[in-house]
């Protein structure tokens, strides 16, 4: 057992590197939509939904390739972005903030 | 061996769950990334499990579930729900739907596999 989480440990990193691609596209998202709202304060519709749904599947990822504070932060802006209301200068605020912080938690 | 369909529209969740299943338990994984051809899979490889999503684009996680529990050649085979989403409400709604377990996301890959068994009763 030990020896096939060694192995499966080793092939997670080979995936998370195999996988960083998609990362850099969903980082991408969550950026535009960051200097969006930063400029905005507001998102399109369009916007809004990719960006919730990014945020969604990155919570569903990086807990698993062992950053689970990207997922905490993923998780707060997915739950922002699906609250059924106006997005404000705060929360605008706090969103570049977590899109800050998730670049920083998984490209030390 | 144990046959297990995971049926996920992300690349990378459908490849570190296969790499979990096959590596840790040692179980054969065929993959889907939409509903639909989870179905057709279902019907063709005729897994022991399913490892299903809920969010997916065109055919969703509890559509995909009715449509297998709907066709006697597949409403047998245990499914296991697969989701990111943490509110009660949504974790009470899957649970009723009648699969075995609903997993959450993300999900440990070391334990995957002995959550899957304790979900499924597999003892072996």
């Amino acid at each position: 057992m030990a020896d096939a989480a060694d192995k499966t440990a080793q092939l997670l990193e080979t995936l998370w590197q195999k996988n960083l691609p998609i990362f850099h596209e969903r980082m991408a998202i969550l950026q535009q939509a960051s200097d969006e709202l930063s400029r905005t304060h507001s998102l399109t519709q369009e916007l809004r939904a990719e960006a919730a749904s990014t945020a969604h599947k990155l919570a569903g990822a990086l807990g698993m390739f062992g950053f689970p504070k990207g997922t905490d932060l993923a998780r707060q802006m997915e739950h922002l972005l699906i609250e059924p209301r106006e997005l404000t200068a705060t929360d605008a605020a706090a969103f570049s903030v977590w899109v800050k912080e998730l670049a920083e938690v998984v490209t030390p | 061996m144990r046959k297990i369909l995971i049926i996920d529209d992300e690349d990378d969740i459908r490849q570190v769950a296969a790499l979990s299943l096959e590596t840790i338990a040692g179980w054969e994984v065929v993959t889907a990334n939409r509903g639909a051809q989870g179905i057709a899979m279902a019907r063709s490889e005729k897994p022991d499990a399913v490892l299903l999503d809920v969010m997916m684009p065109e055919m969703d996680g509890p559509t995909t579930f009715k449509n297998l529990q709907a066709d006697p050649a597949t409403a047998g085979i245990p499914v296991i729900l697969l989701t990111a989403k943490v509110q009660g409400v949504d974790q009470r709604r899957f649970a009723s739907l009648g699969v075995v377990a609903v997993l959450f996301k993300p999900f440990d890959p070391i334990t995957l596999a002995d959550q899957m068994k304790e979900a499924l009763g597999w003892t072996d």
